[in-house]
């Protein structure tokens, strides 16, 4: 009982000195471990607790407000040193405390490595009983092995970061008295990462101090602060990251926290802070509102356009809403720089302003607003060191330096964001014949070239854990092998696959021969020897090429693309490094260059994040930081917020130029005059055949759609009613793109229909084609007439199957695209070769096993297209056939062939040589008036302007992609007015598309995600099926 | 927000490989990064690696099913067709690759290897020669390095 009653009191002892707040288990446990004596359960306990005890316990000395000095105590304590009262005590009363080595005090001269930021005093807690401390002793600061406190931590559990908290210890001792006491939190959190680094340095003497120490007694000390001059110099180079990466996540870092506490002030305050970021109160009212939209040309052809879905099921930001969202740049009042003589071609005004202002934006340090503007997350502060030193702290990475950090040092470069057709190419090839100083890195810049080369795994920031894990696996010996020193370079240019070929050819017909060396750095054989690569002045590449380089373990030693410090590096169509995850994206920004620059003419495709990467490639600051970027622009923008978007835009005002086919000149006048273009709907009546063949299997589909309804199973079939909408939309282009299907058993009362259409040609279906392996093939047709089974490549539903020689079933599409060649390859199953003629439309049922070319007959679709090239045959004007379906570029080619029209096709089978050799033989020979060209392959960049004329078979679901394709023809280059005809049968699904599209651009993509756009979806399915 | 542009060719695979696990084989994607696996393979009854639990990653790069996974062991394993890096000698994720395979028959043709050591297309040199020189003695290292580095703890 006595005991108990002991120990009560000892705990009312110890809640005495910390507060009412400290968990009586905790006190108990205390007590034991120190063999209950109180005070050194007290001890115990401060070393573990984490928040301020002071404030809570009622200390006999209240702590002094920092930077007054009290003489309270000063009058009490006598400058007699008592060292009789003193045991002899080791430096280091505990084993876990560590000695830091460079503290050594120096009698306050900082000594030339070491800048004094500051003296202050603060208040110092006794830890120790009885010891004496005297006004002007000198005191050393140690703290403990985080190790060893971590797991003495564990006797506090539910106190998250504890260990850490507890490693944020640090005492303070005399050489005569061994420990006196510790130094307050605040304090101690942010000098000691620095102290453990050695990249600060304290020097502390006692003020004040009651006579004879007692816990918790305020001992006054002045202390000297002061910051080693390498981590100025050298906090480029990569020694502070690894500590760095650890924080990356919080928030903390220690030296604007120190220099806060030691209440210096900056004399530049940092733009944009991290208190911003978690106030959200920045004031917007600097920010310029975007200059007005303008709509473009092309709005009433996407007001007349139909369809809506895009393949990879997302939504597309049409140029209209881009406009909105990023502004077009009045370049009217730019001024225009003449482009280098090397260049062999006039440019126009516009684009010489393009020239100019590119230029300006390379120049980085010389140009004088950017020279003399500070970094908007850097502070500037004057230390108090007597050599009058300016340092500049980064308010983001605590990192320090004394060289000014102006706003160009990082991004010199920009976004060319002109519209499509305005010549983005030919611009950017000015300014590479304009300034090419291969190899001449200044040195101003090399310091950062530095951190760029060590700093490939260190994405300064990364946004989130899983861009380590992704970079990591494959990229592993980057981070860890030693850098070879970068040899410098010239250009980099880099490209989708598809233009590749065309930026060799403008650059060649722009250059006066001999004036660049221009290397393609392509291909499964290309070289990796660095030395060879950076000879040349241009080096054009693909997205491909630079993220295998990337991923490839062994690129250093094997040279390549990282190997080299590019003077500049273009992205052209630069939103393919949109997802700031994927490897591409990764994989550009590790690129080591001078001057970066995107081209695209859609920065924002699907996402406002999709500019998050490209301001991360241009090293624009502060939005490398993902946090930062995300509460500041992306959340306010998601949740309506328009400061978010003003805050883009303010962000692209001075690195974009973006300009659109109605941007004017000072003037006034358009910058660009294309001849005019006329898009036009034609809508065509199906024959009578047809016609019933179509409401049969509207009937068919509807019945099927409406049991869904009725089961509410819609989504659950998503698949299955998609499937159902294909059949008629290729219905609607040619009924033997259903006829060909696999699954006519299904629709086996079409059977009659089916005949009678097929009559109508030349005659009776032909039921005896040769057929290989046919009964092998019987046991696949069972499979095939219940419905079941999945292409082993896409996993779905087959889509357009076909069967091969050795009776694997698979969708058409993604047969041949596993095909290196267009026109062979392997089966992806059994790895048996086979060329596209042994493919095998898969049947159910003979009958409807057609041979189009016996059976030939137009769809009237096919007939209005021929009608319209028969117009235009003698003009010998150029047309583009847009479908969306190989299957029916295909069959157009039989028409086309019977009608003497000779083609070229362009579809996503062909490899990079043979998309070039199509685009030049249609460009080049006369005699070809026809391209047949599917969605996929002609998406990007591709000139075909030598057309004029552009047929779209069907209409897409996102008008964006018809748009972009359009775009092809319609564009700077194009001589000749425009005609753009698309094709719509009446009362079918396609018109019902149209007002679908209108209703919602979102519909039918891909996943499934929230409740709303379910019903949303439903909705629009039973528009299509009404 | 960047995984919604995983194609649904992933997804399935993913739910399959999560619902209907391969015997042996258990493969996870990463939170973060749908396109990152963990994965884990139990070293086969009567091979070696018997008793052993082995860590693996494995990536499906953008081309991905056009491309091959790219696969490497985490854990240590004495193999003559495993390097010291992790890296898998096998021809399906290499110039064999086919889009009909998927992440399911790759792990299990590397569960396979590792019942079936094939010492003549070595991607380890030293390990290859040992296995042919003294296969007893070349087995008897690779179950030492079993228990040494997969067991489990």
């Amino acid at each position: 009982m006595g005991k108990e009653r002991g120990r009560e009191e000892q705990v009312a002892t110890v809640r005495a000195v910390l507060g009412e707040g400290t968990p009586e288990m905790d006190i108990i446990r205390a007590l034991h471990l120190a063999g209950d004596d109180p005070t050194r359960a007290i001890n115990i306990l401060l070393d573990f607790h984490h928040g301020p005890p002071p404030q809570r316990s009622p200390s006999p000395s209240p702590r002094p407000p920092a930077g007054k000095p009290t003489k309270t105590h000063t009058e009490s304590t006598l400058p007699t040193k008592t060292p009789a009262q003193s045991k002899p005590v080791a430096e280091n009363p505990r084993p876990s405390l560590a000695p830091t080595p460079m503290l050594k005090p120096t009698n306050g001269s900082g000594g030339e490595h070491w800048w004094l930021i500051g003296s202050v005093e603060m208040a110092g807690l006794s830890t120790c009983k009885g010891r004496r401390l005297a006004s002007g002793d000198v005191v050393t600061f140690s703290f403990p092995n985080s190790a060893i406190v971590a797991t003495a931590g564990k006797s506090r559990p539910g106190r998250p970061g504890l260990a850490s908290c507890s490693s944020e210890i640090m005492r303070f001792s005399t050489p005569h008295h061994g420990e006196v006491g510790r130094i307050p939190n605040e304090w101690a959190r942010c000098l000691l990462p620095l102290l453990k680094e050695g990249k600060v340095k304290a020097e502390g003497l006692c003020k004040s101090a009651p006579e004879v120490l007692s816990i918790m007694d305020t001992v006054l000390l002045s202390v000297s602060v002061y910051i080693n001059s390498s981590m100025c110099r050298g906090q480029k180079q990569s020694a502070p990251k690894a500590t760095r990466a650890a924080t990356e996540d919080s928030t903390f870092h220690p030296l604007p926290a120190l220099f806060k506490l030691t209440g210096l002030a900056p004399f530049k305050k940092a733009t944009f802070t991290p208190e911003d970021l978690y106030s959200r109160k920045r004031p917007l009212e600097t920010m310029q509102s975007s200059a007005p939209a303008i709509k473009l040309t092309t709005e009433k052809l996407r007001l007349s356009s139909g369809g809506n879905e895009d393949d990879q099921g997302e939504g597309t930001v049409s140029d209209s809403d881009l406009d909105d969202i990023i502004g077009i740049s009045d370049s009217s009042a730019l001024e225009e720089r003449d482009p280098p003589d090397a260049l062999q071609c006039d440019l126009r005004p516009y684009q010489k302003q393009a020239l100019y202002w590119m230029m300006q934006l390379e120049k980085g340090s010389s140009c004088q607003d950017a020279a003399t503007t500070l970094h908007p997350c850097w502070e500037a502060y004057k230390l108090e060191d007597k050599r009058e030193l300016v340092l500049y702290l980064n308010v983001f990475s605590g990192d320090a330096t004394t060289e000014f950090p102006s706003t160009l040092q990082l991004a010199r470069g920009g976004i060319l964001a002109d519209a499509m057709g305005l010549g983005k190419t030919i611009m950017t090839i000015a300014l590479l014949l304009a300034d090419s100083s291969k190899g001449c890195i200044t040195t101003q810049h090399s310091t950062q070239i530095c951190e760029e080369a060590s700093g490939l795994g260190e994405l300064p920031v990364q946004p989130h854990d899983a861009v380590k894990k992704l970079a990591i696996p494959f990229s592993f010996s980057k981070f860890r092998k030693p850098k070879a020193p970068l040899i410098a370079g010239g250009n980099l240019i880099v490209c989708p696959m598809t233009l590749l070929g065309q930026w060799k050819a403008e650059i060649e017909a722009h250059t006066t021969s001999g004036a660049v060396s221009i290397y393609v750095h392509y291909g499964q054989n290309r070289p990796k020897e660095a030395s060879l690569i950076s000879q040349s002045d241009i080096v054009l590449t693909t997205y491909g090429v630079v993220a295998s380089e990337f991923s490839n373990e062994s690129s250093i030693e094997n040279g390549g693309l990282y190997s080299i410090h590019w003077f500049r590096v273009v992205l052209d169509e630069a939103h393919t490094i949109k997802s700031s995850k994927s490897l591409i994206s990764l994989a550009a920004v590790a690129l080591t260059a001078d001057r970066r620059w995107c081209l695209t003419g859609t920065p924002i495709q699907n996402n406002l994040e999709d500019i998050y990467s490209l301001f991360r490639f241009l090293r624009v600051e502060p939005w490398r930081n993902w946090a930062l970027w995300h509460k500041l622009v992306q959340k306010p923008y998601e949740e309506g917020d328009e400061r978010g978007l003003k805050l883009v835009q303010s962000i692209l005002k001075p690195i974009m130029l973006r300009r659109n086919k109605n941007s004017t000149d000072k003037e006034g006048r358009p910058i660009l005059i294309l001849p005019p273009a006329n898009i036009e709907v034609k809508y065509c009546d199906l024959s009578e055949a047809e016609k019933d063949f179509y409401d049969a299997l509207f009937r068919r589909s509807k019945v099927k759609f409406d049991q869904f309804v009725e089961q509410g199973r819609v989504l659950h079939n998503y698949a299955s009613i998609l499937e159902l909408l294909l059949r008629l939309r290729q219905c609607c282009d040619h009924p033997f793109l259903v006829l060909s299907r696999g699954d006519t058993q299904e629709f086996a009362d079409l059977n009659k229909l089916a005949k009678r259409f097929l009559h109508g040609g030349n005659g009776a279906v032909n039921g005896d084609s040769s057929v290989p392996s046919r009964a092998y093939i019987e046991e696949v047709v069972q499979e095939l007439q219940k419905g079941d089974g999945e292409c082993p490549i896409c996993l779905e539903a087959f889509e357009d199957a076909v069967l091969t020689p050795c009776a694997h079933r698979l969708c058409r599409e993604c047969l041949l695209s596993s095909w290196r060649n267009a026109t062979a390859g392997l089966c992806p199953v059994c790895r048996k070769s086979m060329s596209k003629q042994d493919l095998i439309t898969a049947p159910t049922d003979n009958r409807f096993q057609i041979d189009v070319e016996k059976n030939w007959i137009e769809s009237s679709k096919i007939c209005f297209l021929l009608r319209e090239l028969e117009v235009l045959r003698n003009s010998g004007a150029k047309s583009i056939i847009f479908s969306q379906w190989t299957a029916f570029l295909d069959l157009l080619q039989i028409p086309l062939s019977r009608q003497n029209f000779s083609f070229a096709r362009l579809d996503g089978t062909l490899n990079l040589q043979q998309r070039e050799k199509v685009i030049k033989e249609f460009s080049e020979d006369k005699s070809i008036l026809v391209l047949l060209m599917s969605l996929k392959a002609g998406g990007v960049g591709i000139n075909l302007t030598a057309a004029s004329n552009a047929f779209v078979m069907d209409p897409w679901w996102n008008p964006a992609v018809e748009e972009q394709a359009i775009m092809r023809i319609h564009r700077i280059g194009q001589t000749k007015s425009v005609s753009i005809k698309r094709f719509i049968v009446k009362g079918t699904v396609e018109e019902r598309m149209e007002a679908v599209q209108a209703r919602k651009q979102r519909m039918i993509s891909g996943a499934l995600t929230d409740q709303e756009v379910r019903s949303a979806r439903i909705e629009e399915l039973k528009m299509l099926f009404s | 927000m960047a995984n919604s542009n995983l194609p649904r060719r992933i997804i399935k695979e993913t739910q399959r490989l999560l619902s209907e696990p391969a015997p042996g084989i258990s493969a996870s994607p990463s939170e973060e990064n749908m396109r990152y696996f963990n994965v884990m393979i139990l070293g086969p009854a009567q091979s070696p690696y018997e008793g052993g639990v082995f860590k693996l990653e494995l990536f499906l790069p953008e081309e991905y099913p056009m491309a091959a996974p790219k696969v490497r062991f985490l854990t240590k394993i004495y193999h003559p067709n495993i390097d010291k890096l992790g890296r898998i000698c096998l021809d399906i994720l290499k110039d064999k690759w086919s889009p009909a395979l998927q992440i399911r028959t790759v792990l299990l043709s590397i569960q396979a290897l590792l019942s079936a050591p094939n010492p003549d297309d070595p991607l380890s040199d030293n390990i290859a020669k040992h296995w042919k020189a003294n296969e007893v003695e070349a087995v008897e290292t690779a179950k030492e390095w079993t228990r040494l580095y997969a067991s489990g703890a």
